[in-house]
């Protein structure tokens, strides 16, 4: 398809400010892709700019919350038998805050910032569906709006995040609470899955002339295969909430022993898509440490085709992996001796990655900004994380510590290092193309170092508490186990860390007003989100891009040329669509603009939603509910005033 | 910088039923739901597992065969309809597409009738066994499905009959039609496993 310019002074680019013809292109353009101003408008965008920005700040405000949930917790435990929680309010804290965390706050903001880069990232003026964007969005704020509030109404759910039966089977938990969990999650997880199928057709099809799968960044294969986990992991927590919905709503007999049913079977359908689950949330955070590596290092990574066969190697094994959650439950020995071996396996594809990163950096001169900094903060965490990984993976060490801090301690240094450093990296990194401004550079950098020490003296102790049998989920503890000391030293990390966490928010604000301005790239980076005004236009590119290298901006600087796409309308909103593998020009699709219908189908979904808590006949009136409001939504546009309008000149006989 | 044209887009097709990313999309989709029967399938096999004795649970009789094989007939006849139908839309006529599309709803409406027999038969209530509770809600999840296919394909329909759909305009009928293959050919592997497996094994 591509052809040597005859002669390429000829033409010009479409930002060639100086030329008013090319101007008024662009401001024609801005205007097609300009979303609707006001309060009512608000409910009608559908770009992928905005409503990646809104999932990335609603998941930031469910972890500032689920943080202060965490901070009551340890205010609990900072001494024995202390009382400034009681036991059902503990336990309905400690659940709502992991649940929060996993399902409000780690998928959403991967989510968020997939949703917000990766078009960007492979050169799309937007995401395939942009009105099943927004109501993923919608679903998403509303579920976990509904979820939250349950806590100050007392209604809160309070069986841990993983909501084992029968402790929250009909018998045992009566009450509201559970059900808000079972129909919560299933609802935010129908998010999370318009969200993947959303990510993957964008990535698949709608990547730029030229970027053929083996040129992609490595951040848009992470978010491909995150994408993939979803698809086949959200299935099973869905069909495992639903049968407990049932069986607490209209009397089916799944987890009910006397009837036949099995309480294992909640365990094993939870957990194949719960262990999937924590990959999903560090698949796209190793993407985002691999861009910043790339970018603070001035170089390609080393081992590319290695790094993209890790990560899906990853996505894959983590697949195999479930059962070594439940090597206490009385599995047979052969089983638990495959799921040991298949748990030690996923060292294999992780430690590929980190020789990869390591060979990067190697002889490199990295430039050590706030971003790097934090990628090193994951570094540290995350290998302390992945060794404790090796050690509970292990059956009879993990008969030991099993229930016990040990595990607290393993799990929130494998999740904040794996999940939260990186998001942490990427909003330093990212932070100028969001918002036009560079953020504060010293205070990046203090917070970091406050809230890795802060972490640390959190969480470390607690390796040591487990291992004095020091159980999890408790309130409390007796004076005479010894526990107060090392509690007392975590809950004085907890405030720590949480004093590292606002000084990143005061940075945020304070940079947001008087930060200094950024341009479309400050950290000279090589990928397609950067070649792009920050932030970004309407239209994403004024001019959407045909690449020929897998390094686009450092390659057009050497070269001095770059080569684009023309002949898109300024008129409606088009993008190109490639094939899948080597990214030839395939068609042009035009795209839907604004509209309120996914908000009102997320309003009808989430009412039958919340109303299953309380009769199922709600479901049926969702089915139809819902129906109704989607063939609003797809209707075509213009075909009321004229059947003809939107097809070629060609066909319209 | 020098910018030079590679690619000239005005002379892409703007309206590509056959390689649209919504085809992909229901792909995804369908794929989404495949796994739902699958962890459906899996827990069934799994309750079977867990229980001592007979299965279904002694006391309980199996589905009798004859509604769902009616079913089991009625649903790919209807996907034959389907294909009838994106044919004549393939060569722009749209009486053919009309017809065929609405045979298909109308199929689909017979087949569930089939189906409310075959549930109204069942021998067992799904607040009765575990058995009942997995019977009941494989067959409740697919009956959805059916359901909801036939809401969308009577949309389908109305379009037809009012001439909106032609040879570049039938994206609708294309993923609409793939997704009714879906729902068609998902209730083989449930046939076997709920009806016919309990009699030979």
């Amino acid at each position: 398809m591509s052809r040597v310019p005859e002669n390429p002074e000829a033409t010009t680019s479409i930002r060639d400010e100086s030329d008013p013809q090319m101007r008024a292109r662009l401001a024609e353009l801005e205007k097609t892709w300009q979303s609707p101003r006001g309060f009512i408008g608000w409910f009608t965008h559908v770009n992928h700019t905005s409503i990646g920005k809104r999932f990335l700040i609603t998941a930031m405000v469910f972890f500032l919350l689920s943080g202060l949930l965490a901070l009551a917790m340890r205010l609990q435990l900072l001494s024995p038998l202390n009382d400034v929680l009681d036991a059902q309010t503990y336990n309905q804290v400690m659940t709502v805050h992991g649940t929060a965390m996993m399902f409000l706050f780690a998928i959403p903001a991967m989510e968020g910032i997939a949703i917000y880069l990766a078009p960007l990232m492979v050169g799309a003026r937007d995401m395939a569906f942009p009105r099943l964007n927004a109501f993923g969005y919608y679903v998403y704020l509303i579920g976990g709006t509904v979820f939250f509030l349950s806590l100050p109404f007392g209604l809160a759910p309070d069986a841990g995040w993983f909501n084992y039966v029968p402790l929250s089977g009909p018998e045992h938990s009566a009450g509201y609470g559970i059900d808000v969990w079972t129909t919560m999650i299933t609802f935010i997880e129908v998010s999370a899955l318009t969200a993947a199928v959303e990510l993957i057709v964008t990535i698949l099809k709608l990547r730029v002339p030229g970027m053929s799968l083996n040129r992609m960044p490595i951040f848009v294969w992470a978010v491909l295969v995150m994408s993939f986990m979803i698809l086949f992991a959200m299935p099973s927590v869905i069909v495992a909430s639903s049968f407990l919905m049932m069986d607490r709503l209209v009397d089916t007999a799944f987890f009910d022993v006397t009837l036949g049913g099995s309480p294992l079977l909640w365990q094993h359908l939870f957990w194949f898509f719960g262990h999937p689950e924590v990959y999903i949330i560090l698949v796209p955070a190793l993407g985002i440490v691999t861009s910043i590596v790339i970018t603070f290092t001035q170089r390609p990574l080393f081992g590319y085709t290695a790094v993209v066969l890790a990560l899906v190697g990853v996505g894959m094994i983590s697949f195999g992996l479930w059962v070594h959650h439940m090597y206490t439950t009385g599995l047979p020995l052969m089983g638990r001796s495959f799921f040991m071996a298949a748990s030690t396996m996923i060292a294999i594809p992780s430690g590929v990655q980190i020789y990869c990163w390591i060979a990067t950096i190697w002889g490199s001169r990295p430039r050590y900004a706030s971003p790097m900094i934090w990628v090193l903060g994951f570094f540290a965490i995350f290998i302390a994380g992945g060794l404790t990984g090796v050690m509970v993976a292990s059956v009879p060490f993990d008969r030991q510590v099993h229930d016990t801090y040990f595990v607290v301690a393993h799990f929130h240094y494998v999740l904040i290092g794996g999940a939260v450093f990186p998001l942490m990296a990427g909003l330093h990194y990212w932070f100028p193309k969001i918002t036009g401004r560079m953020i504060g550079e010293q205070l990046g950098k203090w917070s970091c170092a406050v809230t890795f020490v802060g972490f640390n003296l959190t969480f470390f102790p607690m390796h040591q508490l487990g291992l004095e049998g020091m159980p999890r989920r408790v309130y409390t503890y007796l004076p005479d186990l010894g526990w107060g000391d090392l509690n007392l030293l975590a809950t004085g990390g907890s405030f720590v860390m949480a004093a590292g966490f606002g000084m990143i928010l005061v940075n945020i604000i304070v940079s947001l007003r008087s930060g200094e301005v950024a341009g479309d790239n400050p950290w000279n980076a090589s990928t397609l989100e950067w070649a792009t005004a920050s932030p970004p236009l309407n239209c994403n590119f004024a001019e959407q891009v045909s690449v020929k290298t897998a390094n686009p901006l450092w390659d057009w600087h050497e070269q001095n040329q770059r080569a684009m796409v023309s002949g898109l309308s300024t008129t409606q909103r088009e993008t190109i669509v490639t094939t899948l593998l080597d990214a030839l020009p395939q068609s042009v699709m035009i795209l839907p603009g604004p509209t309120i219908w996914p908000f009102v189908s997320a309003v009808v979904a989430s009412i039958c939603f919340l109303g299953l808590i309380f009769s199922p006949w709600f479901f049926v009136v969702g089915v139809f509910g819902t129906f109704a409001t989607f063939v609003m939504w797809f209707i075509p546009p213009r075909y009321t005033t004229d059947p003809n309008a939107d097809l070629p000149e060609e066909a319209k006989s | 910088m020098k910018t030079w044209i590679d690619i000239d887009a005005s002379e892409l097709p703007r309206l590509a039923p056959r390689t649209h990313p919504l085809w992909w999309g229901i792909l995804s989709a369908v794929a989404i739901e495949a796994a739902v029967v699958a962890n459906l399938l899996a827990s069934y096999f799994y309750l079977m597992a867990q229980t001592e004795g007979p299965w279904p649970p002694a006391g309980t009789e199996a589905p009798p065969i004859l509604w769902p094989t009616v079913f089991l007939v009625l649903l790919p006849l209807s996907s034959v309809t389907m294909w009838w139908a994106g044919r004549g839309s393939d060569r722009g006529d749209k009486r053919q597409l009309a017809i065929g599309v609405t045979a298909s709803v109308g199929l689909a409406l017979l087949a569930l009738v089939a189906r409310s027999f075959q549930i109204a038969s069942f021998d067992v209530k799904w607040s009765d066994s575990a058995y009942g509770s997995i019977l009941w809600t494989i067959t409740g999840f697919h009956f959805t499905h059916v359901v909801s296919a036939i809401l969308g394909t009577a949309v389908v329909a109305v379009y037809a009959w009012r001439g909106y759909f032609n040879p570049a305009r039938q994206l609708g009928v294309i993923v609409d039609t793939l997704y009714w293959y879906f729902v068609a050919g998902i209730f083989v592997p449930i046939y076997l496993v709920l009806i016919l497996a309990p009699r030979i094994l």
